[in-house]
């Protein structure tokens, strides 16, 4: 399964970012591999409009099945990301991104 | 942190209002934001004084370097906003019509036109009146809000709170339900609804909670001058219910309100009124309820 989590930062220990479109980071996780890669939003936070669906066209590039954030994405993105099939869960917005993956595991997220 | 965001949908019923006079009854707790940037007037109540000023820049326009141009029309021709106008026999963009796509730089043979930066307005940091940090934008005539100015002011805000480790992000936020309320609400922990017993007000809400509803953020409904009519007051108060918007209080309609207007004041300076007691308890509700 490929997680992606929206983040402040590029470590496990890094603080979640609660917002989808305009996110600092990208971490994905891929839980067979192990491996964590980030994808750098900040060209998408130089975008006056529409920054929710442009991270939504990540999301389909990096081929990810469920998505880790806060508040959830708004109402373009989560048109794109339902037609992709990727799965949010939502409610990690203060959590450190090792938090969110914990929680997520319990099953303690709301879907979106 | 937490941070607080004021909305409304419709303009026109006391959203800012009511937000200033939050930032007044949270005194030193609070780092206060205002996002409604094409018409800012948080400013005209908190009086704040600037610390720091930079401009800002969104999208971009066409410049014709006028020693290079040739005088051919090829991006005359090929402009979709009628932003190429020619003014004895020049070539010359206008600034107001450019929508800055770049096409009559793709088109122009002598690769005299480029896409500059807009400058659209400024950001500033500030201390209110109250001596709490502000943090504020003034858009320039014709430029249009955006996202990214929106989450670029609460940005600085957030990080100004983190920094003096204030509790509360206070945000007025964006009109309308577009993409800088959007970004309005992006991150928030706590949203206040504002709204009046009108036809319209009950409509607005109805789609600006829409989005809230989408970002599950947990909200609160402030029905101000819930007495003029009582009918729409209990629609509004039956679509709080179902949704699960909590109730935070109704105003009544108060020359105060009006009074406190014209002294630049925040209506919870104006003593002794029944308008000041009902926010300062919903300014209660709101900390009980994120504590």
């Amino acid at each position: 399964m490929k997680i992606v989590f929206t983040t402040e930062g590029t470590e496990w220990e890094s603080k979640m970012d609660p917002r989808f479109g305009r996110a600092k980071y990208f971490m994905v996780f891929d839980e067979e591999t192990k491996e964590l890669i980030p994808l750098d939003n900040g060209d998408v936070e130089g975008e006056a409009h529409g920054a929710g669906p442009k991270a939504a066209r990540k999301m389909a590039e990096a081929k990810v099945e469920v998505l880790i954030t806060g508040n959830g994405p708004g109402g373009n993105a989560s048109k794109v990301l339902e037609k992709l099939g990727t799965v949010s869960y939502i409610g990690a917005g203060d959590m450190t991104m090792k938090e969110a993956y914990e929680a997520y595991k319990n099953g303690e997220l709301d879907k979106a | 942190m937490k941070e607080i965001v004021v909305i409304s949908g419709k303009g026109g019923t006391g959203k800012t209002s009511i937000t200033a006079s939050f930032a007044v009854l949270a005194g030193d707790d609070v780092v206060v934001a205002d996002c409604d940037v094409d018409a800012a007037d948080m400013h005209i109540l908190l009086q704040p004084e600037n610390i720091k000023s930079e401009d800002f820049y969104s999208g971009e326009l066409a410049v014709i370097d006028e020693d290079a141009c040739i005088q051919c029309g090829k991006c005359f021709d090929v402009c979709r906003f009628d932003a190429v106008e020619v003014i004895n026999d020049v070539h010359t963009i206008n600034e107001l019509s450019c929508e800055g796509c770049g096409y009559c730089a793709r088109v122009c043979p002598t690769e005299a036109i480029t896409n500059e930066p807009l400058n659209v307005g400024k950001w500033h940091v500030a201390n209110t009146r109250f001596n709490q940090p502000f943090v504020h934008a003034k858009l320039g005539i014709g430029a249009d809000n955006s996202g990214k100015l929106v989450a670029q002011v609460k940005n600085i805000a957030k990080e100004t709170a983190n920094k003096n480790n204030k509790p509360y992000v206070l945000v007025d936020g964006s009109p309308g339900v577009g993409c800088p309320v959007v970004s309005s609400l992006s991150g928030a922990h706590f949203v206040v609804l504002v709204t009046e017993p009108s036809v319209s007000g009950l409509h607005d809400l109805k789609r600006v909670y829409e989005l809230v509803k989408k970002f599950r953020i947990k909200a609160g409904c402030i029905i101000n001058k819930a007495d003029i009519n009582k009918d729409i007051a209990s629609e509004i108060l039956e679509f709080l219910k179902e949704e699960d918007i909590v109730h935070l209080s109704n105003l009544p309609y108060d020359e105060t309100f009006t009074k406190a207007m014209t002294d630049c004041k925040t209506i919870v300076e104006i003593d002794d009124s029944k308008i000041k007691e009902a926010i300062s308890e919903s300014w209660e509700k709101i900390k009980e309820i994120l504590n």
